[in-house]
């Protein structure tokens, strides 16, 4: 009177194996759930009930055993729901157990019966090996993005005991419904004038820099980051279905067609928690939008608005590309690597970077300044102004440089740095810049010179010559780094906290 | 009347001074026909009805009986006296408070001011106070180019003789008190610099300033109408402004918003009769409004420190320039500085204006930086007149 049925649950991004085992025995009606249930998969019981009843089925007047194996690992959620219901019907002897042979079962139960997609398909239907899964039949276009096992698209648990009993075949997936192309990010051609931020943008891509922008309400910071995936370059397979994984498991949603091949861009408020942001949650350790963003652009408007311990949380993740939540409960790590670009006013007015414009009063803007952190704020290796557009340039016939040619140019300087053996400039490590970007004598100068004057700190440096790596890159110099390299790298990170003040008494 | 008299009145008005929410004209109503002494004693009785008649106040005095009551509480007029002299600072009063006849200096600028300070502290020599002296004041929120000009003038006056009184805030005021001190650097016989300031002499404010503060206190005179400990409470600023303003003979205005402090040193400048000089600034730079405004109600405008000298009548004429010692710009930088239009501008709007590739832009300007042509912060770039 045991019923054995194959399953999975979800813990973070991973999906791990779980042997669902009934046994029903004589003796007065419990149904007992052992083996690290959460309450949602402990509610398995009376969805299982009531669909077993809607579907003309017996719910035994027994004594119910259900064990969850292994008991090591933590069951969340309801996608045990149609496992649970198909071990009982066999432990209660309404299915034959040789019936089931080589099927896995995914689904949460509704209460008249009908089968209802889960959480996390891509990572479940992973960890499940090579058995053939009987799912629901929502989820059959992300199972199908795995491969390698047969599907069992399904509707209902009568259809399923229907084809366990022999009377109905199990039914096979349909062809992939033919989706149009996922719609393109938005174009660069969009962008009227506004050459520094644009070119901000190209270097950021091609270098894998983080960018902050600074500049004024209305000067189109949104606009122009949101470009950002237009210009990076398509993720590979394994970047895909990593990022596949990451959207399934958090309940992101999945572009038309599955997978994720265009870099993702997320924009979270800035009123977000935490949690929210970096992953985590009670039971179900979802990951947070950091996770979503990866090998895509994680945008954050209104950077100074964020709560400052959230902030600081960003700052292991952008170091290591993978961040670990530890709760009472379970430790996960979720991938993190992401392209970050923020956006700022340099202070509460929004008019303190040009010089005399500003409004505010000291203490609010030492207030705004302390919101940033300086460690944070020293991992923008590129920081610019972005001023408004000028009048003529928003009226004019003729658009901006599309997304296609700066793409190409982001492509070939990518390459560039895949010759150096990283994925991108910005991850060339110190000891190797004299290496691969060396610098000429009037360029050692302007650093020097920097560094005495207090413009640059050490670890300032290292982040300007990997800019510059990636200026010369772009500006077709492979090799040695010259002064105009050197010194448009300097120039792309402005210090937003360089007081108008303290200036004008050096003045 | 004894030395431990003199040192009991003169105690007395500071610690009056020290009372919470004394104002000038509350300080001038109550040593108004009594002696300090006298003043403290009905000050801290703690009877509203004492109180009224002698601020001649109609409204409700009984909340500040009972806080300057408690605030005297334990507090000895004598010994706070000790403690300012031990600090270095001295304890003047307006000749018209009778504290006995060999009271300590007054300033004689201020004795026939509308609204004199009842009390003043200082460190330094009063005599600086016998030269020819000029406000320099402006907005704490400057551009380069009005911050390096305030520089520029404190040091040309300073280096002519003329004092220079100035808030010693951020700013205009601090670059001014810098510039005369660039002069005494250069020349001992320079002019000295005076500071006015709107907190105790021992509480530096802003903070940032606390170096050029000891400096200034160092090398000339620094006056407060607040006693030691004093902080740095609103409503203190505009009453040092009038002090700044009745301690010049000109009061020279470099950049102010369109409101500000520096327009109500203005204002107290005109009750005054003290001529009043403003800076032109760009009609585009809202640092500028104020100026502006000023000189289009008629103030007579600065071009250099020679129109002030003028206007003091110490030079007849204006001179001509000195050469300009920078090096000479190259073409393409020459091109770069013409695009400035001589306003604020970041990288974007110069490689808009002049059209040149970014890398090219940023060597030109990393050069014009380097020699002195232009002034940067924080991703804004300014075009500078002068080395």
């Amino acid at each position: 009177m045991l019923g054995i049925v194959p399953s999975a649950t979800l813990l973070g991004v991973d999906g791990h194996a779980v042997t669902v085992e009934v046994h029903v025995t004589d003796g007065l009606p419990t149904f007992t759930v052992v083996g690290l249930p959460d309450a949602s998969c402990r509610e398995a019981r009376d969805r299982a009930r009531a669909a077993i009843e809607s579907s003309r089925l017996t719910w035994p007047v027994k004594r119910v055993t259900v064990n969850l194996a292994p008991p090591t690992v933590r069951k969340v959620g309801s996608g045990l729901d149609l496992a649970v219901a198909m071990a009982l019907l066999v432990a209660s002897e309404q299915i034959e157990a040789s019936a089931l042979e080589g099927l896995a079962f995914l689904g949460e139960l509704g209460l008249d019966g009908r089968i209802r997609p889960v959480v996390g398909t891509v990572c479940l239907t992973e960890a499940l090996g090579e058995a053939a899964l009987v799912l629901p039949a929502e989820s059959v276009d992300e199972a199908r993005l795995v491969g390698g096992r047969r599907l069992h698209p399904v509707e209902s648990l009568a259809q399923v005991v229907a084809c366990a009993r022999g009377l109905e075949p199990w039914p096979e997936p349909g062809p992939p419904a033919r989706t149009a192309a996922p719609p393109a990010p938005p174009d660069l051609a969009d962008v009227r004038g506004q050459p520094l931020a644009r070119y901000a943008l190209e270097v950021a891509a091609a270098g894998g820099h983080h960018l902050l922008m600074l500049g004024p309400p209305g000067a189109g910071k949104t606009m122009l980051a949101s470009r950002l995936p237009s210009i990076l370059p398509p993720l590979t397979d394994r970047e895909a279905l990593e990022a596949t994984r990451i959207h399934s498991a958090g309940g992101f949603g999945l572009p038309p067609g599955g997978l994720v091949r265009v870099p993702p861009f997320r924009a979270p408020h800035h009123g977000a928690s935490s949690v929210a942001l970096i992953g985590g949650g009670t039971s179900l350790m979802r990951p947070g939008e950091i996770s979503a963003a990866t090998h895509g652009v994680l945008f954050l408007d209104e950077l100074a608005e964020f709560a400052p311990h959230v902030l600081d949380a960003l700052r292991q993740p952008l170091e290591e590309h993978q961040v670990r939540v530890a709760r009472a409960a379970a430790t996960v790590s979720f991938p993190a690597r992401f392209l970050l670009v923020a956006a700022m006013n340099p202070c509460p007015c929004g008019h303190g970077g040009q010089p005399g414009g500003c409004r505010c009063t000291d203490g609010a803007r030492l207030r705004y300044e302390r919101r940033l952190s300086g460690p944070l704020l020293d991992r923008f290796d590129l920081r610019v102004e972005v001023q408004r557009p000028s009048p003529d340039d928003l009226f004019t016939d003729e658009p901006g440089e599309p997304s296609a040619p700066v793409a190409a140019r982001v492509r070939a300087a990518r390459a560039l740095a895949e010759e150096r053996g990283v994925r991108c400039n910005a991850e060339l490590p110190a000891r190797r810049l004299d290496e691969v970007g060396p610098l000429d004598e009037q360029a050692t100068a302007l650093l020097l010179e920097a560094l005495r004057s207090g413009r640059l700190s050490a670890r300032g440096l290292h982040r300007v010559r990997r800019v510059a790596r990636t200026v010369a890159d772009l500006d077709g110099a492979p090799h040695e780094l010259g002064l105009r390299h050197v010194a448009l790298a300097l120039s792309l990170r402005v210090d937003p906290h360089a007081s108008v003040a303290a200036q004008a008494v050096a003045g | 009347m004894s030395g431990a008299a003199l040192d009991a009145e003169l105690g007395a008005a500071a610690a009056l001074a020290g009372l919470p929410g004394m104002g000038p004209r509350r300080l001038r109503a109550l040593v108004d026909r009594r002696t300090p002494g006298e003043a403290w004693a009905v000050a801290t009785a703690g009877h509203a009805g004492r109180l009224r008649l002698a601020l001649g106040a109609p409204d409700d005095v009984g909340p500040l009986a009972r806080a300057w009551e408690a605030a005297a509480r334990g507090v000895d007029p004598v010994g706070v006296l000790a403690a300012h002299h031990a600090a270095g600072v001295a304890v003047r009063t307006h000749p018209a408070v009778a504290v006995g006849p060999a009271a300590p200096a007054y300033p004689a600028c201020l004795v026939e001011d509308p609204e004199p300070p009842a009390v003043l502290f200082t460190t330094g020599d009063l005599a600086i106070l016998e030269g020819p002296r000029v406000a320099i004041v402006g907005t704490r929120r400057c551009t380069g180019t009005g911050g390096g000009m305030a520089r520029e003038l404190g040091r040309e006056l300073s280096a002519a003789g003329v004092h220079i009184v100035s808030g010693l805030a951020l700013g205009i005021d601090g670059a001014a008190h810098r510039g005369s001190l660039d002069a005494r650097a250069g020349h001992p016989d320079a002019a000295r610099p005076v500071g006015v300031v709107g907190s105790g002499l021992d509480v530096p404010y802003p903070s940032r300033h606390r170096d050029l503060w000891a400096t200034v206190a160092g090398e000339g005179l620094l006056l407060s109408e607040a006693p030691l400990g004093a902080h740095p409470a609103g409503w203190r600023f505009p009453a040092r402004n009038r002090i700044i303003a009745a301690l010049a003979h000109v009061v020279v205005v470099v950049e102010s918003h369109a409101v500000g402090g520096s327009l109500h040193t203005v204002h107290e400048a005109i009750r005054r009769d003290i001529d009043v000089m403003a800076v032109p600034g760009s009609v585009r730079s809202p640092a500028a409004a104020g100026v502006n405004q000023l000189l289009a109600e008629g103030c007579t405008p600065v071009r250099d420190a020679s129109d002030v000298l003028v206007a003091l009548g110490l030079r007849r004429g204006r001179r001509r320039a000195a050469a300009d010692p920078r090096p000479v710009p190259s073409e393409l930088e020459a091109a770069v500085l013409e695009a400035f239009d001589w306003e604020p501008a970041t990288l974007e709007h110069l490689a808009v204006r002049t059209g040149l590739a970014l890398p090219d832009l940023a060597v030109a300007l990393e050069r014009l930086v380097a020699d002195g042509w232009v002034g940067t912060d924080g991703g804004w770039y300014e075009r500078r007149a002068t080395a």
